[in-house]
């Protein structure tokens, strides 16, 4: 019977294969989507992080950029994940703070203070930043990343990571 | 005995065809040791999948315990720090060698029809064989695995459109943390190898179903520039499969090369995880600053690349270069169309790829020798105070470089960074007045200069530094 077909009908063999294709197209959808869902949508989640504690506000006495290991914590929803991270704390005034991160913005690699050069240095493709986060030589794409800063009973707080633009405004 | 159980399991199973099939085909009379570089990454795979399979009963992958499981394997299980050493350094055995037996592939110009499609899935064989490194790199959970993890992701996070997604996903989230290594380790362990094992049965049945090819002659006919229409290349199949069932001889009789080289394989890796030793470094510590990220060697000339791109530029370095790297690895047999396979005879084919080998080996090289940065000797002297007077010595100007960071870009007799020119004899073509001034301000010596501006140092210690370069010569 195969390749029987009446004129703009459908041969034995078209209609398996379309039977076939159908079944496998659902089974498919029905299956693709949720495993697809459940490996992708919780990385894309925002989480909702705690302010990180970092210390009292007063221990930053210099205009020197301190380095402050904390531990952020990503609340409830399990795994409960402490995540250890390190900041620079710069302190410009009375209450006037700047925290940058220690991942150098081109591709990560923890970047150096250097108290004499004053400058920031990234060890592995000669990014250089200065005081303020802004690049000054090397690969880097853009100013160092910096945490919100939030000062409560006198300790001060790091938030959420953001990008500035070349003149230090927020971006994202 | 054997044979009527063989016979026995023959009369039921049908294996004899498939032996035959597999084992007394002809292949080409001029089959070599070259020739064994396939069966030998096959021969490697497998001994990852066993060695791995092995790791997995003790491996634990979470931050709290990966660290101290693989030394626990290392330390106290018996053959255990053999059985890593086998894994760890066949990883990198496999990449030498599949890279060799692509190498022999192409100047032999097997690829061509009707072998593309086998080629192409070797291509992605030799990708899934770099992210099996990616991803395992990461398991041990050490300030290695750490770094060169957030680093590896940072490239992905600069890719174009899907970037941030991707390094997301492959992050699970925003961080390096807890479900970025089960992710790696799932990854690892059964996603991989999943497509390694699928994409390997493919090769394989390719071979079989095409026959290995000839080595090319040198002399023989010589396929007309004219003829470039696909029936050319059907003729000389034809011919060459001919050829083969009168003149070739059996699989059986060539295997005996592939067993010899996987001996020498196999003895060389037991040397290696006896005498190597892994090298171990602290847990993984997201706020050490003073850590070096290194990626593994085979990464190293893609790694070295990034020096070259600058600000917006650098996505051409992270995504554009190894993009259309593998692209055009990928399309190699739709790029060469011509029917000539000797190496010789395809001098544009065969000069780009020697190009290619050449420009991967120099950047490795250039990476693996690069000297390291000083990132931390700055770091741990008195930080600014008051401003001492400084003497305009040669002397005072070496502390002074050494304290303000210089060496982070600059080179002087191997030792320092490779972003800025090199230093060691710089005062053959420039003057201590000139040094100064350029030191100062850059930018007003020779615009464009991409050097920061020192304009906080004082005069005299711009004086020090330059009389310390002016008797580099």
């Amino acid at each position: 019977m195969k390749g029987v077909a009446e004129k703009g009908g459908t041969s034995r063999r078209q209609f398996f294969n379309r039977i076939l294709t159908g079944i496998g197209g659902l089974i498919g959808v029905g299956a693709g989507a949720p495993l697809a869902g459940f490996g992708i949508l919780p990385a894309l989640k925002e989480e909702a992080l705690d302010w990180a504690r970092l210390g009292p506000a007063e221990m930053f006495v210099t205009s020197e950029p301190k380095l402050v290991p904390f531990t952020h914590v990503v609340p409830k929803p399990w795994p409960e994940e402490p995540v250890k991270h390190a900041v620079y704390v710069l302190k410009k005034g009375e209450a006037d703070f700047v925290i940058y991160d220690i991942r150098c913005t081109h591709v990560g690699c923890p970047i150096n203070w250097n108290a004499q050069a004053k400058r920031f240095f990234s060890p592995c493709h000669g990014g250089v930043f200065d005081i303020e986060g802004r690049v000054q030589a090397g690969p880097p794409p853009r100013a160092l990343d910096r945490y919100e800063v939030k000062i409560e009973n006198g300790i001060l707080y790091a938030g959420r990571l953001y990008r500035v633009d070349e003149s230090l405004r927020r971006t994202a | 005995m054997w044979r009527r159980l063989w016979q026995w399991l023959d009369e039921r199973a049908g294996l004899a065809s498939l032996t035959d099939a597999f084992l007394e085909r002809k292949v080409p009379r001029r089959v070599g040791w070259l020739h064994t570089l396939g069966s030998a990454t096959l021969f490697l795979l497998a001994l990852q999948v066993v060695t791995g399979v092995a790791l997995s009963l003790y491996y634990v992958p979470t931050p709290d315990h990966a660290y101290e499981s693989l030394k626990y394997i290392t330390q106290t299980v018996p053959f255990g720090a053999f059985l890593r050493g086998f894994h760890r350094w066949g990883a990198s055995l496999i990449v030498v060698v599949a890279v060799l037996h692509m190498v022999r592939v192409f100047f032999m110009g097997a690829y061509k029809y009707p072998r593309e499609l086998t080629w192409a899935i070797g291509i992605l064989l030799l990708g899934v064989i770099l992210g099996l490194g990616f991803t395992g790199y990461l398991l041990p959970w050490d300030n290695r695995a750490y770094w060169a993890t957030v680093v590896g992701t940072s490239i992905v996070e600069s890719w174009p459109v899907i970037g941030g997604f991707a390094a997301r996903i492959l992050r699970v989230g925003t961080d390096v943390g807890i479900r970025t290594l089960i992710r790696f380790y799932n990854l690892h362990t059964f996603v991989l190898p999943a497509f390694l094992g699928w994409l390997t049965l493919a090769h394989l049945y390719l071979v079989l179903q095409q026959g290995i090819a000839a080595p090319p002659a040198a002399e023989g006919r010589r396929v007309s520039r004219s003829t470039l229409r696909a029936p050319d290349f059907r003729e000389a199949y034809r011919q060459e499969v001919e050829e083969k069932q009168r003149t070739g001889i059996p699989f059986y009789e060539a295997l005996w090369k592939d067993g010899v080289v996987a001996l020498v394989l196999f003895t060389l890796l037991a040397v290696m995880a006896l005498l190597l030793e892994i090298p171990t470094e602290k847990v993984a510590d997201p706020s050490d600053v003073n850590y070096l990220p290194r990626p593994e060697w085979y990464f190293l000339f893609l790694y070295e690349l990034l020096w070259y791109f600058k600000g917006p530029w650098m996505v051409v370095g992270t995504f554009v270069i190894p993009a259309a790297l593998f692209l055009a690895l990928l399309l190699v047999p739709w790029l060469d169309r011509r029917p000539e396979r000797h190496p010789l005879r395809r001098p544009l084919a065969s000069s780009v790829a020697a190009a290619g080998i050449f420009a991967a080996v120099y950047l490795t090289y250039l990476g693996a020798t690069a000297p390291l940065p000083p990132s931390a000797t700055a770091a741990a002297l008195p930080p600014g105070g008051p401003k001492v007077a400084v003497a305009a010595t040669p002397e005072a100007g070496k502390r002074l470089y050494e304290a303000q960071g210089c060496s982070a870009c600059h080179a002087i007799r191997g030792q320092g960074g490779a972003a800025g020119p090199d230093l060691s004899r710089v005062g053959r073509t420039r003057d201590a007045a000139w040094l100064a001034r350029f030191t100062r301000d850059p930018e007003a010596v020779k615009p464009g200069s991409p050097m920061p501006p020192y304009k906080d140092l004082s005069e005299a210690e711009l004086q020090a530094i330059a009389a310390y370069l002016a008797v580099l010569r």
